[in-house]
Parts: structure tokens; C-alpha cells; sequence
């Protein structure tokens, strides 16, 4: 069974003479242990793409199925539980609370969920493996744009979710982190077994994805 | 209550400010509840402390007690017990060498009647005294001997009785016979009031009323208690407001960190918790603090300044401020509930 899958995806924004189609009739579907690349210009519906991806806008037309599940008609809350078990966003920035240390946004997370999260011991691994075990007790504010990127992909990990959806996940990257996140991301799904769809226009992420899929003016079609 | 925890250790200065804020609200709202309630007493603390149910005054008195006067006739038609007793009161001015003529209220009692048996050291005979400790301050002591209004007759201070005020003016207790001729009224003139401990006392072609009517009906009183409790129910309105637009305008500023965290999954009932129990953690502080500011200023403030902090009062305060505060934090609510997770992709 597919972990996500978009069916006749179409978005539109506004009205009348202003009436934009973002998407258009897209379809989609990625497996766990896949990790696919969505790439994209600015502007070509990538962001709009991962929105409704993740659950968190409806799309004008279409469905879109998270393990087999439609959540077209789901109330709020229960969207809100399933991103939070079963979806982690790896965001381009600020996903991390200002007001918590790097450990604190762990914390957070138990809070609200205190199942299936990573035991102390793979949380550790994770961190020593991003190589910011030694920052857990800084703010967001303390740390680099990569160190914020590293620790805002644990913090999506900690939740232990079956399906990553990350966003331009290096952007504020230099070339060897790139391929360090890179390869975090490949091995999420490959040895982890995680659907990781990652939306960027980064091509230096071309050699790990295990599928590509190219988004211009709303249209989805695979390389 | 965690994440509310967090933000306002970190946020220091931000959260310090509201505090502030509403600590200096809630000492404005203290100080103004014991000034309210110190003048209160100066009102009414001598007529608390009688232990009556009801009171009888000529009908022509307006319920005042200083205008009213009784005949014998009238007392004779009472067939009193002594579950009843006369009181007469009469405007003075005191004069004494150490102060300065002050003006007061001269209260005879019938020196067996149950008023004057609940005051320690009541005068038992004509010439003696007993006054407000007020005087104490102003340098009459024990033995002290004072002049009232322009009468020849020297009046001998026997002691001093705490507290014993009506209508901001300071109270003297002598006899019944001193009234009379310090009221100039002629013989057939008795007193001013019947007290009585029946609360349904009856009392033919006189007016009787209850103790709480004669109170209200003490001049200025009513007008004076409307005003404070005007000005400490904008207080708590103003405040309601300021709570409401800073906690507005904070979360406005956190639009983007809601929206990461709504799409992470954090459920907004949370989000809606924290948001309502940080204003309760504030407004507690603030609240603590705005205690001790009143408390200290207090001290420092002159004995003069009729500040009286009853504790049933301040609470009551404090509980409408914190709810004030509360009720604050639920104007963002329906914001943050309408944040669009989807405002954390892209950028």
C-alpha cells in the first residue's frame, strides 16, 4: 500500500479574472522506503503541492490518501493526530519553537504525544549523526542555519513518522551539508523505511532520489 | 501550561513588561479598594460597632440621626426594655490648647443601655468623656481636659475607644444629660434615636429603619461608595482591554510559530490551553506582585490616609483581575485557531 497518494489534484486560488489553477490534475503516490524528488522553479506549485500533501489545505478537487486512508472529509483534530503521528515536516525555516532549547522541542513532542517517539537512546544516535549532540541545550537563535536545519530534521524524526515531506531541506546549505542531508534523507527511506518526498529546486539532491518528478505551471511528470 | 512556561522564561523582558503592567493595574485597584474602604469605615465604624437591629427617629429626621430628636412623650408611648436604649447625637467642635478645634460627633448613651455597656470605660457621669483615639494622636491623653462648642463647661477625657468614627468625624461619648445641653434643646427633648436589638422594633408615630438604611443614608456616604466603586470597575474594564490587545498583538507576532506547530501536528486545543494559562500565570504573578507594592506602600503611607485592607475585599479584587486577565487571553482565541498550518510551507 502506497504510504501517500494525491488522485486528480487540482488547486485554484482566487476569483473571477484573478482566478490562478496552481495544480493541475495531479497525481501521485510514493511508497515507504522511497525517497522522491519534487523538482521546481519558484512559482511552479511546489509549496502548494507539499501543503496538500501533508494535509494541511484541502485541494479544490480531488483526494488525497495517507495509507490508504481519504482524508478528504476528516474534521480538524483528527487531521491534526494524524500529521502528528504520522507525517514529519522538515520545514525551510523557523520550524523550530524560538522559545525552547534543542532538547525542549523534543519535550514538546512528548507532550502532546508520548507513544511511538524515538526512545532516548535513537534519539541520541539521530543527533550524534546530524553531529548536534552538542547543542541540545541551545535556542534556536544560538545556532547556525545548518545547525537549525540538522536539529529542525531531528525534531521531525523524533516523531518517528512513516512519511517525511520536507521543503527545500537545503536551502541554507553549502555544498558538503547538501550532500550530508542528502544522504540522512536516502537513508530515512531506505533503511528506515520512510516515504521521503522532498520539494526543492536544488539539483545537487539529483543522485540520491530514487524517483524525480519535475513541477512546471502546475503540471507533475516524472524524469 | 509548558509551553506557556517556557516562552515567558525566555521572553524575559517581553513577559516582564506585562507584568508590570498588571501589577501596577492591580496596585492602582488595591490602593483605590482601601481607600474605599478605609473612608467607608471613617462612615460608619463608630454605628458598626453599636450592637443594633433597627433604630427609631422622628419622622421629619430624613433618616438622620443628627436631625432627629424625640420627647419624652414619645419614649414615655415606647414602653422600653432593655433590649431598647436612647442615644442622642449632637455636632461639636473639640478645643484643646495642643490641637487645633476639631469638629466631632458627640454620641450620649443611656450609661446602663446595651450600646454604652458594650464600650469599655463608659463615662458614668456628667463632665467625663470618652474619645475617638484619633485625639490620642493630636496630643490629648488620659485626664486631658477639652472644651465643646462654646460652653463654659470643661469636659474630662476618661479614655480612648479605637476606631469609633461617623461620617469621617471623629466620635465623643458622654452621658445623655451632656447631649442634651450640648444639642440646646429644650427639657422635653430626650434623644435623638431608640436603638433597639428587635429587628422588627415598633415604635407608634416614630420612623424606625433598619442599621444598614441609616448607613446608606448617612450624607455623602452612598455617593462616595458609587464613586470608588465607579472608578474600580473601570479600572478592571481598562484593564480587560489592555490584557485583551496585548495578548492580541503577542500573538499576532507568534502567527508564524502557531503555524509551525499547527502543522507539525500540535493540536490547536493545546495551543488554545497554553495561550489561556500563560495569562493565568501572568496575571498571578502580576497579582503577587501588585500585593507586596500595596503592601510596602502601606507602610509608608501617613496614618492619616484612610486605608483599611480587608482581606474578603482585596480578594475579590484580585480574583475579578485575574479573570479580567483570563478573559483577556480569549480574545486571540478564535486567531489562533483560524491559523493556516499551511502558512509554514514556502517562502
Amino acid at each position: 500500500m502506497e504510504a501517500i497518494e494525491l488522485k486528480n489534484i487540482n488547486k485554484y486560488y482566487g476569483k473571477g479574472t484573478s482566478k490562478v489553477h496552481v495544480l493541475k490534475d495531479v497525481s501521485f503516490k510514493a511508497e515507504k522506503g522511497e525517497f522522491v524528488l519534487i523538482l521546481g522553479p519558484s512559482g511552479s506549485g511546489k509549496s502548494t503541492f507539499l501543503t496538500i500533501a501533508g494535509i494541511l489545505q484541502k485541494p479544490t478537487s480531488g483526494d488525497v490518501l495517507i495509507n490508504g486512508t481519504n482524508t478528504r472529509n476528516m474534521p480538524m483534530n483528527s487531521k491534526e493526530k494524524l500529521r502528528l503521528n504520522k507525517i514529519g515536516f522538515v520545514l525551510q525555516s523557523h520550524n523550530l519553537v524560538p522559545y525552547l532549547t534543542v532538547s525542549e522541542q523534543f519535550e514538546l513532542v512528548d507532550k502532546v504525544k508520548n507513544t511511538e517517539n524515538l526512545s532516548q537512546k535513537e534519539l541520541e544516535k539521530l543527533l550524534e549523526s546530524l553531529e548536534i549532540s552538542n547543542l541540545i541545550s541551545k535556542y534556536p537563535n544560538e545556532l547556525s542555519g545548518g545547525q537549525m536545519q540538522r536539529a529542525a530534521i531531528a525534531r521531525a524524526l523524533y516523531a518517528n513518522p512513516e512519511i517525511i515531506l520536507a521543503d527545500e531541506p537545503t536551502a541554507a546549505l553549502d555544498t558538503p551539508r547538501v550532500k550530508e542531508v542528502g544522504n540522512l534523507l536516502s537513508n530515512l527511506a531506505h533503511r528506515q523505511n520512510k516515504a521521503v518526498i522532498t520539494v526543492t529546486h536544488d539539483l545537487r539532491l539529483l543522485d540520491q532520489a530514487d524517483r524525480v518528478y519535475d513541477l512546471n505551471d502546475g503540471k507533475l511528470n516524472e524524469r | 501550561m509548558y509551553l506557556a512556561i517556557k516562552e515567558i522564561k525566555h521572553e524575559k523582558l517581553r513577559y516582564g513588561m506585562i507584568i508590570a503592567m498588571i501589577a501596577l493595574i492591580s496596585w492602582l485597584i488595591f490602593i483605590l479598594t482601601g481607600l474605599a474602604q478605609g473612608l467607608g469605615n471613617q462612615n460608619t465604624a463608630a454605628i458598626d460597632s453599636w450592637n443594633f437591629k433597627s433604630i427609631a427617629l422622628n419622622k421629619d429626621a430624613d433618616v438622620n440621626l443628627r436631625q432627629s430628636l424625640i420627647t419624652s412623650e414619645q419614649i414615655s408611648a415606647l414602653h422600653l426594655t432593655k433590649k431598647e436604649t436612647l442615644l442622642g447625637q449632637a455636632s461639636v467642635v473639640a478645643k484643646h490648647k495642643k490641637m487645633k478645634n476639631t469638629s466631632a460627633n458627640f454620641i450620649g448613651l443611656e450609661k446602663n443601655g446595651f450600646i454604652a455597656k458594650d464600650i469599655k470605660n463608659f463615662p458614668t457621669k456628667s463632665g467625663d468623656v470618652l474619645l475617638d483615639d484619633s485625639f490620642k494622636r493630636s496630643g490629648l491623653k488620659k485626664g486631658s481636659k477639652i472644651k465643646l462648642n462654646s460652653e463654659g463647661k470643661t469636659f474630662t477625657v476618661i479614655g480612648f475607644v479605637d476606631d469609633a468614627k461617623i461620617n469621617i468625624s471623629p466620635v465623643i461619648y458622654g452621658t445623655l444629660s451632656d447631649w442634651q445641653s450640648l444639642r440646646n434643646v429644650p427639657e422635653n427633648f430626650k434623644a435623638s434615636a431608640v436603638a433597639s436589638q428587635k429587628k422588627g422594633f415598633e415604635a407608634n408615630d416614630l420612623s424606625t429603619y433598619s442599621k444598614q438604611k441609616l448607613i446608606d443614608n448617612l450624607p455623602g456616604y452612598e455617593a462616595q461608595n458609587a464613586t470608588f466603586g465607579l472608578m474600580i470597575g473601570f479600572l478592571l474594564v481598562i484593564s480587560l482591554i489592555i490584557m485583551g490587545v496585548f495578548q492580541y498583538i503577542i500573538t499576532i507576532q507568534k502567527l508564524a510559530n502557531f503555524a509551525v506547530l499547527r502543522a507539525q501536528g500540535i493540536p490547536s486545543s493545546f495551543l488554545v490551553k497554553n495561550t489561556i494559562s500563560q495569562a493565568f500565570l501572568l496575571g498571578v504573578i502580576g497579582l503577587v506582585l501588585g500585593t507586596l507594592l500595596t503592601f510596602i506602600c502601606s507602610l509608608a503611607i501617613p496614618s492619616s490616609v484612610p486605608l483599611k485592607f480587608e482581606p474578603l475585599a482585596m480578594l475579590l479584587v484580585g480574583f475579578l483581575l485575574l479573570i479580567a486577565a483570563i478573559l483577556g487571553s480569549l480574545v486571540p482565541i478564535r486567531t489562533i485557531l483560524k491559523v493556516d498550518p499551511a502558512n509554514a510551507i514556502g517562502g
